[in-house]
Order: C-alpha cells, then structure tokens, then sequence
C-alpha cells in the first residue's frame, strides 16, 4: 500500500499503518481522567442536580393519587447527575466526540488508553485492554457477589432467629429484593466478564476485542450502575422481590427508581458487551480456527451474549415503562387506566428465564473446557456438546411463561410452555452428559479445577431434575411461590454458576495473574462452600415441600427445624466463600509462581507468555488441530486397526 | 475494520430491534385488552361500553391523536435517509462534493424531523395521564426521539468527517452504516405509523374491570 509521504506512519507489527493527524499537544484531557475524576464529576453532578431540582419542584407536588413527588424528582435527578458526571469524569465520552469532530486518535494515544507502561495505574482507568477490562470486571462483580452475600447472610439470620426478629419487614423485603437483583447482576457478570474478556481474544487467537473502547464502555456503564442499586436501600428500597412485581412496584418507596435505572443502564452494558465479544468471535478467530477447531468455551460466551442481546431489551423496556408510569403518570402497569400487570410479567420474563441460561451456559462451558485438560482425553462428543448449547439458544426464548401458571394470564397457553419446558431439558441434559461421557475412562488429575466441576455437574443434577417438576402445571400448582422454588432456583443460579466461576477462575487464575491458586486454601474453601450450601438448600427443599412460603419473614413453628438447619448451613457457605475469597488475595500477591502452560492444555490461551505482553502473541497464530485431542490417536484404536497381533507388547496395558 | 464494524452496526441494531418489538407489544397488548376501558382517551367518540367511566375527574376533551402526521415525520426520516445513502454512493463513486451535499442535508434534515417531532407531541390532544393509549403513543414519540438524537449525532459525525477528508472513495463504511442504521430507524418509524394509523380503536368492546392499585 503506497502511504503519502506527508502522511506521519508508525511501524505496527511490520507495517507501515498511516496515523491521524495528532490534534494538538500529545496527553490530551483523556490522559487525565481517571476513577478519582469519575467520582468528583458523578457525586458534583449529583449533588448539583438534586439541589436544583429540590428547589425547582414544589414540595406539594403529587401524583394523581396524591402521592408526594418530591422525594422522587430529586433522587431521579441525582441518579441521573450521578450516572452522566461519573462516566464523563472517566473519560467516557471523549472517543465519540472526538469521532464526531474528526480528530481521531493517534496510535500513541490508543496505546496508551490500552494501559501501556502505565503498571497498576491502568485498572484505575478507562483502559481499553481486553486483559484489564477482565481483571476490572472479576474485581467488580466479586464485590456484587460479596454485598449480595452479605444480604444472603442478614436474610438468613432473620429466618434462623425464629423466636425474634431482627429487621422491620419492610427493611427485610426490601433485603430480598436487592440481594436478588444484585446476585443476578453478579452472577451474568461473574463468568462472561471476566474470562469472557481476559481470556476469549487469547483462545480465539486474536490481538484484542473488536472494539476495544466499547469493553471499557460495558464495564464502566456496569460500574456506575452499581451505586445506584446500592443508593436504593437508603431510599425506602426494592421491597418486592427481584422480579418487582406490579402493583406492588406501583406502590413502591421511590427506591424503586434505583432498580429501574440500575437494569436501564446495566441493559446497556450487556447490549455493548455481547456486540464487542459476538463480533469478536465472529471474525477475529485466528486462521485455521474452524467451527469444528473452535473451543467450547467460545460457544459459550457467544451464546450467552446472543441471548443477552435479544433478551435484555425486554426487561430494560420494562422497567422504562415502568418509570414512565411513575414518573411521567402514564398508565402501562395500571388497571384503572387501561393498562395490565401482565404486559409487565410477560416483558419481564422474556429476559427473566433466559437469563437463567445466560448464566447456566458460560458455567457449563467452562466445565466443559477444562475436563479434557484435567482428564487428558477429548470432550466426550464435541458435537452434542455444541448441538445441546444451540438447542438452549434456540429455545430459551420460547419458555417464558411457565412463570406465569398462576398468575391467571393466558390458562389456555400454560401447556404449550409446559411442553417447552419440559423439551428445554434436552439440550441442557446434551450438557451434563457430554460432562459425564468425558469423565469415564479418563485419568483425573484431580487439581481444584477439577474438584470444582465435581460440584457444578452434581449440583446442576439436583437443580435440573426439580426444575422439571416446577415445569410441570399440575405439580407447580403445589410447589409455586414456595421454598422449593428458591432452593430450585440457587441450586441453578449458585450451584452450577457459581461453583462454575470458582472452577474458571481456578483454572484461568495462572494465566491472569502468573501465580496458581493456593491449592490447600481454595480447595478447603470449595469443599466447605459446598458442604454449606448442600445443607441450606436441601433443607430449604423440605421446608417448601412441607410448604413454607417464600419472602415471608414470620412463618408456622413446623418449619423452624428447617429453618435452623438452612442458616447453619448458610453460616457454612459464607465461611467456604471467605477461605475461598481469602485463597485468592493471598495467591495474587505470593502465591506460588505459574509457567505459561501450568496445566499443559492445548488451546491458545496457554500457548503465550506469562504475564501475557499488551498485544497477546507476538505472532499472530494458526491453528492446525482440535482443541481437546488429547491422546488422539488412541494407541488401542490404532492397533486394532492395523490387526497387529502383538498388541500388549506394542502399548502395553491400558 | 469495516467487516468488525459492519456486523458490529447489524447487532446493535437486533438489541434495537428487540427493544422496538418490546414497544410494539405493549403498544399492541393494551389496544387489545382495553382493561377497564382504559385505552381510549376519555373524550374519544366511542361506544358507551368502550368508555372509561372510572375517571369522573379528567375532563373528557382528549381524544385520539391525529393521524397524518406519524407518516409526515415517517417522509421526512426517509428523505434523511436517501440523501445519507446519497452521499455513501457519491463517496464510492470519488465524488466528495456529492458526499458533504448528501451527509450535510440528510443532517439538516433529521433536524426538522426532530422538530416535527416534538411539535407533534406538544400539540397532542392528550396529556401522559389520559389513558393506554395516551401512554404508548406517547412512549412511541419518546422513542423516536431517542433514534433521532442518534441520528443526528452520527449525522454530524459522518458530515465533519467527510469535510476533513476521513471518509472518502477509499474509506467509505462509516457512512455505509450509518446509511444502515438510519434504514432500520425508518422501519422503526414505519411501524410506528401503522400502529397508531391502523390499531387505534380497540377491538374489545367487553374489557374486563380491575381495581387501581396505585399508592393512595
């Protein structure tokens, strides 16, 4: 390619890449922005726009049922002052301008907006390298996790405290509610963020994401969104559950606009990161890396964004509507005016259950990756394995419903979504059985990765098979809005997703931070954790089967014993988290020191130097072989082929 | 760059398209229901059984919104659009000339139809708290403006690009796709036109009754 010779170029990767013009001085206001500055532009803008609005709005405002607007104006404005000052304090907004005037940025710049030289400065920033952005979310959406488990922990001490209570049921509905949301938020986060960011451009072969200032994009939007979740509870909080169920949410403290603007932006975030990781696995895979050559993992984050691009919409517009109705007085969510609490359950749901898979289908994915490497054989029919997460994409959109038996919308349509229900389990069963066909005959090298895996498929057993009863109309008629529901649900959401991540993280934790895992420490950790949540949730099984309800602070006598047993058992959990949690602080900083390839795995993440250099391989790499071959061909296989009758001789027993 | 950005463009635009479909639902749902005989604005000309008598307080002046207008602004995106897809073609063909005519009219032009569109809701026959349909059509406007904020930001990105020479016969695809998301936002407007043209009274003239449920 000729290059105009006024034209200033710079040397990347052999070329010579002709480079925007620099506008003005070198270290422009982006070099200047950072978390501290997004913290001073969110709480000025925030604290300015609340004042303004406290002295614009009368204090006798009201809605049309004379409920006092006040309060609502101005913490909508300081959510928003909050959300606009935080993201242009990080520096957010300066790419897009700078596109819409034409003044792009250099190489230099890019360089250095991707952490380059920067050392631990670059986490504080908005830093495009796909690297940090993972190590950003992991460090995120464990705080998420620990906040969420904290509320778990208060929740369970109020139920285990039969004899007293200990919070006001308001405060305690509004615990549940939040404490759902945020481990929802948490947990889509937990595996697609980080090992979907830090490790999928290396698996794939490729130097970055697509759109590198679109990941810190997603990851700042996420960040901002935290507080206002949090800010909730100091505003009367999210009283009816994750769901926020109309009326209930009409009725709701202003709290409620914590939440609804929390998914709004959140919606965003998870919009602009399934764009960045579905382009990037669409067209930066590395040359030779077919479908067939391409890692399970791959399909996995790629499903997960797939159904999170177009399931997400719908909850974001949900809570819209829902904001509109409370803020503007429209009337999507309320009878009197012609509007229908169903419109916000179906709207609801039709993220609502295939968020169960956005989370489920990454755990899985990373199980299924790192078998092979721990049991030396290939997956166990790679193809089913695709075929099963297919078939969840396929139809996770099509089971909304069966959260709405009871609700008396639609009677007639409850055995259609019965059905697809029920044909759902397929394709997940695709999965657990691929996970079985690859243990047997393999030789475990039971390192905590592995002991991880043991836990998720024994728990997605227990989370799947009574999910099928909970699909069932007649059964659910029993078992709706009961304790079993709730066991059902965390065996699912924490069992399989969470002892997931631990697995993911475990496994990828040399490759991010070029130490292993304290093996003792997280191993005592994951057992404990399990052991814990074993008893909390089995318990929780009987109780709804014995019939407790759900979010109900004062039940009957009869369930106490329950009761008593699951809060021991969460006191468990917390204390296996927290070894677990402690085995990853200590491993960061001392832990022992890991070679590029600990594990000897075969996919191209473990191929690259440890600590991994800004641009990934120096060498772009092609692929010529399958990612779990191990042991392939089977030397048995070979001699029988060959009819050699000295088959002991040549391999030896097996 | 431009294959990243071109399937980067068509999946922003499924996120969009599934957050218009969520509009369109509901839009769609609540004409059907009529619940309480809540769709119609109160002063809307209409059968005494599709009246909603549980509002003795607002003052039956509202009434539907005038069609005509939808499909206005509906003809103005369009012609935003063609001359953005003007201005992509004369960038491919080398004419740059072509190109700033194309991208700075089809910015000036999104203007207007931003100002129509506000017109349009502030001289509505109806205010947010006059019933479903109150509320959708005027959530569907909201929409529109969102789009054409977009659009004009990606408007004027493409036309100072293209006056500093960063988009030319060689480098053409960013205008390609903003041609491509303004195609999509016509579709959206598309919809909204036949909604609120074509669904405006409600077929159910037996809606059931419920109470209100909002905080007293």
């Amino acid at each position: 390619m000729s290059v105009d010779a006024a034209v200033e170029t710079k040397t990347v990767f052999g070329s010579e890449v002709p480079q925007p013009p620099q506008h003005g001085a070198a270290g422009g206001v982006m070099r200047r922005l950072n978390f501290g500055t997004g913290l001073v532009g969110g709480i000025g803008l925030a604290t300015i726009a609340g004042w303004v609005t406290a002295i614009i709005t009368p204090s006798s405002a009201s809605s049309d049922t004379f409920a006092p607007m006040e309060p609502t104006y101005v913490y909508l404005a300081v959510l928003l002052g909050w959300f606009i000052g935080f993201m242009l304090g990080m520096g957010a907004f300066v790419g897009p301008l700078r596109w819409v005037v034409g003044r792009d940025i250099t190489h230099s710049d890019a360089e250095y907006m991707a952490g380059k030289d920067l050392g631990r400065k670059r986490y504080w920033k908005y830093t495009t390298d796909h690297k940090v952005v993972g190590i950003q979310y992991l460090i995120v959406a464990m705080l998420v996790l620990g906040f969420a488990g904290l509320l778990a922990m208060l929740i369970r001490t109020e139920l285990g405290m039969t004899w007293t209570s200990l919070f006001t049921p308001s405060f305690y509905n509004s615990m549940i509610g939040t404490h759902g949301i945020a481990m929802i938020i948490g947990m889509i986060v937990i595996i697609s963020g980080p090992l979907g960011n830090f490790i999928v451009p290396m698996m794939i072969g490729a130097r970055d994401m697509a759109f590198p200032r679109l990941n810190a994009l997603s990851l700042w939007l996420f960040v901002s969104a935290v507080p206002m979740l949090v800010s909730s509870m100091f505003m009367g909080g999210i009283q009816d559950g994750w769901s926020v169920y109309y009326p209930l949410a009409a009725q709701a403290p202003p709290g409620m606009l914590g939440y609804q603007l929390t998914i709004i932006v959140f919606a965003i975030s998870t919009a602009v990161a399934s764009v960045n990781l579905m382009t990037t696995i669409l067209t930066m895979r590395a040359k030779g890396m077919t479908w067939s050559r391409t890692p399970i993992f791959v399909y996995g984050i790629f499903a997960a964004s797939v159904m999170g691009l177009y399931a997400f919409p719908f909850f974001q517009y949900a809570q819209i509507l829902g904001l509109s109705d409370r803020v503007f007085n429209t009337s999507f969510f309320d009878p009197l005016n012609g509007g229908s609490v169903w419109l916000y359950e179906n709207l609801f749901w039709l993220l609502g259950h295939p968020e169960v898979y956005v989370i489920l289908i990454p755990s899985m994915a990373v199980a299924l990756e790192l078998m092979p490497v721990f049991l030396r054989k290939p997956l166990f029919s790679f193809n089913f394995a695709v075929a099963g997460i297919v078939g969840v994409v396929a139809l996770s959109g099509l089971v909304w419903a069966h959260h709405m038996y009871m609700t008396g919308w639609a009677p007639a349509a409850n055995y259609p979504f019965m059905l697809s229900t029920e044909l759902i389990s397929i394709p997940v069963g695709f999965l657990v059985l691929v996970a079985i066909g690859t243990f047997w005959r393999g030789t475990a090298w039971t390192r905590l990765p592995l002991m991880a895996v043991y836990a998720v498929v024994f728990n997605k057993m227990i989370g799947g098979v009574t999910g099928v009863y909970l699909s069932d109309v007649p059964a659910d008629q029993y078992f709706h809005g009961s304790m079993f529901v709730v066991a059902h649900f965390h065996y699912m959401l924490m069992g399989a997703g969470l002892f997931g991540a631990m697995a993911g993280i475990a496994f990828f934790f040399p490759k991010m931070t070029g130490r292993f895992l304290d093996e003792r420490i997280g191993s005592i950790g994951l057992w404990t954790a399990f052991v814990g949540f074993q008893i909390t949730f089995m318990s929780m099984f009987v109780a709804g089967l014995q019939g407790q309800p759900r979010r109900v602070l004062d039940f009957d006598d009869q369930f106490n014993l329950s009761n008593w047993i699951s809060t021991i058992g969460a006191y468990v959990i917390g204390i296996g988290m927290l070894i677990f949690l402690s085995a990853i602080i200590t491993s960061w900083r001392s832990g022992v020191l890991a070679s590029s390839n600990p594990w000897g795995s075969k996919s191209l993440e473990w191929q690259t130097a440890t600590p991994v250099p800004l641009e990934n391989f120096p060498v772009l790499p092609v692929v010529t072989d399958r990612p779990y071959d191990y042991g392939v061909p089977d030397p048995y296989e070979v001699e029988f082929d060959s009819t050699d009758e000295d088959l002991t001789e040549k391999v030896g027993t097996k | 760059m431009a294959r990243r950005s071109r399937l980067g463009m068509w999946f922003f635009i499924v996120a969009d398209v599934a957050g218009t479909i969520a509009l369109v639902i509901s839009y769609t749902y609540l004409w059907s229901l009529n619940v309480n005989g809540g769709w119609a604005p109160p002063g809307a000309t209409l059968t005494a059984s599709q009246t909603n008598t549980a509002l003795p307080t607002t003052p039956p002046t509202a009434s539907f919104a005038v069609e005509w207008p939808f499909w206005a602004i509906l003809l103005v995106v369009v012609a935003a659009t063609a001359l953005m897809w003007f201005g992509y073609r004369s960038a491919r063909s080398g004419n740059h000339a072509g190109l700033l005519i194309g991208a700075g009219l089809s910015f000036l032009v999104t203007v207007a139809a931003l100002v129509f569109q506000w017109i349009q809701i502030s001289t509505f026959p109806f205010d947010a708290g006059d019933g479903a349909y109150a509320s959708a059509v005027l959530l569907l406007c909201a929409s529109n403006i969102f789009h054409l904020l977009l659009l004009l930001f990606l408007g004027m990105g493409i036309f100072m690009r293209a006056r500093k020479g960063l988009i030319d016969k060689a480098n053409w695809y960013q205008a390609q796709l903003t041609g491509y998301y303004m195609t999509w936002v016509c579709v959206a407007f598309l919809l909204g036109a036949i909604l609120t043209t074509f669904l405006v009274v409600s077929p159910n003239t037996d809606p059931a009754i419920f109470g209100t449920f909002k905080q007293q």
